[in-house]
């Protein structure tokens, strides 16, 4: 286990998905770069982040959920793969990428609906 | 003063003399050493990038003819049909490092009184240190009647050979489990690589043949070598247990010896005298040796079991040949008990790489090897429990959440999406 540390930990993440995880990187930091913006916005428009970030949880919440169950089907198994508890965590686990993915997607959207909002109650 | 106690001196000097400039780390050696690496396989290339990086004066010279890599590992998948032979097979060209010279051609004679190997086509190559990493050879001549040339032919599978013939081996498991009858699985009597794949092959067709509703119209065989189906007690039991629960019968101490494809007859050697039987499929697992070159060199074992097929001599701890201290053995070609896995490598490289380095710039060499070796043992599609031990056979799982002996998705996760990203970190001298 010691022998895995974050240096090893990328060379085996970079040879295993080569230039998806560059794709991948880029993506988180759009994403990234979308939600700091959406919330410039807000703070902009004087509406509160609560209800764009409670959306973002429910939906992105849901979206992980329901790729657990889809995991193992990229590992070439079929959901009955997962049995103990450790598998369901790790499923989980990978699940957080697709799902963390749709909240931020749901957060920017619910954002910008919720400035364009009070625009129009001015 | 010989060359080696030179090339030590000197460059323990120079070492010293850098490290106080700053210029090489003390993981690093500077030393101008000529080093030979024999194969280009997991643990030759695996070897090359490290020494590349680690000792920046040396000559590194791999010798192989193979133009191919591919990632064995990776058979059983194949074997499964989950995989294809393009996901296994890479180009050596793509992992030797820059700074090795590649002689594309076999070691014909090792000349370890001479420090010296010669290739096929008649170069004599130099060292001052030499690793051998050979690999083994696939001896299916030792089986009377078989031929490379039957796998995927007549019920006969074999994933051990090559991407095309797991594939062939994939197809003659789905005919079998198509048509029904007595389907043979084993292993051989000696040292082999993987010895967890075969008992993978078999759990996979015993799960096939259940997805498809066709497990009643299939017997299932496994011809264990010796009174075990796995050298380590636990792992023994577990199988045992897994192996009775899926009714998969077996026979102890069965060796084979010889096939007829025609009448699709085996015959093994056992305690009692040779036994036939008859089948519909038969998964050949070949003995393994060390490839002639070796065999034929004063570097094997000269008595004990590990010298009739050739296993070059090392020290169990350091990998280091007691009669010939300049040369090393890596990967499967080396004579320990044990540890014929790309795992195993992935342990042993570091070892031998910083030891060497450590000696070539004036420092004592600490690193040993346990014996650690690996196999994510597959009992289903989707399913694997994540076998590691070491030479006294004792389970030393890598990561301490997930249970050895428990069938796991997690511990299938590794195996198809973990181990060749793993591996290929390991080819780069980077895990
Ligand atoms: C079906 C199967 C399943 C496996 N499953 C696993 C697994 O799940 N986990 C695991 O860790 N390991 C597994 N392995 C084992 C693993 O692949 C090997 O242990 C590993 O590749 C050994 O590395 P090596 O460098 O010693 O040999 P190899 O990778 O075989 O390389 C040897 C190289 O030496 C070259 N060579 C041979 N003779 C000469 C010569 N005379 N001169 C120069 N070069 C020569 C060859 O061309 C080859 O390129 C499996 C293997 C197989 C076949």
């Amino acid at each position: 286990m010691s022998d895995f540390n974050p240096v090893t930990l990328f060379f085996i993440l970079y040879e295993s998905m080569g230039v998806w995880l560059w794709l991948l990187l880029g993506l988180a930091l759009v994403l990234l770069v979308g939600i700091v913006t959406s919330v410039l916005r807000l703070r902009r428009a004087g509406r509160p982040v609560k209800r764009p970030v409670i959306a973002a949880l429910v939906v992105g919440l849901i979206a992980t959920v329901a790729a657990t169950f889809a995991v193992p089907a990229w590992t070439l198994a079929g959901p009955g793969a997962l049995s103990a508890a450790i598998d369901y965590a790790f499923a989980f686990l990978f699940a957080l990428v697709p799902g963390a993915a749709v909240a931020a997607l749901v957060f920017m959207m619910a954002a910008r609906r919720c400035v364009s909002r009070g625009a129009a109650t001015v | 003063m010989k060359r080696r106690e030179f090339l030590i001196g000197a460059a323990a000097c120079a070492t010293a003399g850098s490290v106080m400039a700053g210029g090489v780390s003390a993981q690093e050696s500077a030393a101008r050493a000529r080093i030979v690496i024999a194969g280009a396989g997991a643990a030759g290339l695996s070897l090359a990038a490290r020494l590349r990086r680690q000792m920046p004066n040396a000559t590194i010279i791999l010798i192989d003819a193979k133009k191919e890599h591919h990632f064995q590992p990776g058979f059983t998948l194949v074997a499964t049909g989950l995989w294809s032979p393009a996901d296994v097979t890479e180009r050596n060209a793509d992992y030797v490092p820059r700074g090795v010279e590649w002689i594309e051609q076999a070691v014909a004679e090792f000349d370890p009184d001479a420090k010296a190997v010669v290739t096929a086509a008649g170069q004599r190559v130099a060292y001052d240190f030499l690793f051998v990493a050979t690999g083994l050879m696939l001896d299916y001549r030792a089986i009377a009647g078989m031929d490379l040339s039957l796998i995927g032919k007549e019920g006969i599978a074999s994933i051990y050979a090559g991407p095309a013939q797991a594939a062939a081996s994939a197809a003659a498991i789905d005919r079998f489990i198509e048509t029904g009858g007595v389907g043979l699985f084993g292993r051989p009597a000696g040292e082999m690589k993987c010895a967890g794949a075969p008992l993978k092959v078999t759990f996979v067709t015993d799960d096939k043949a259940r997805r498809k509703d066709r497990r009643g119209a299939v017997k299932l065989i496994y011809n264990a070598h010796n009174p075990a189906v796995f050298a380590v007690p636990p792992v023994h039991d577990k199988v045992k247990t897994l192996f009775a629960e899926r009714d998969i019968a077996v026979n102890y101490s069965h060796v084979l010896k010889a096939i007829d494809p025609g009448a699709k007859r085996a015959t093994y050697a056992t305690p009692k005298g040779d036994v036939t039987l008859d089948y519909d499929f038969i998964h050949v697992v070949p003995p393994m040796r060390a490839p002639d070159a070796v065999r034929n060199s004063p570097l094997p074992w000269r008595q004990g079991p590990l010298a009739a097929d050739g296993w070059v001599e090392a020290d169990k701890a350091t990998l280091r040949h007691p009669r010939y201290p300049e040369v090393f053995a890596v990967g499967d070609i080396a004579g320990v008990p044990r540890g014929k896995t790309a795992a195993s490598v992935k342990w042993q490289v570091p070892v031998v790489a910083d030891n060497l380095v450590d000696e070539t710039a004036g420092r004592t060499p600490q690193k040993t090897y346990n014996g650690y070796t690996s196999c994510p043992m597959v009992t289903a599609v989707g399913k694997a429990m994540l076998i590691e031990f070491d030479y006294d056979g004792k389970l030393i799982p890598s990561f301490p959440f997930i249970p050895p002996l428990e069938e796991l998705w997690v511990s299938w996760l590794i195996e198809e999406k973990g181990l060749k990203g793993a591996y290929r970190a390991m080819l780069r001298g980077r895990a």
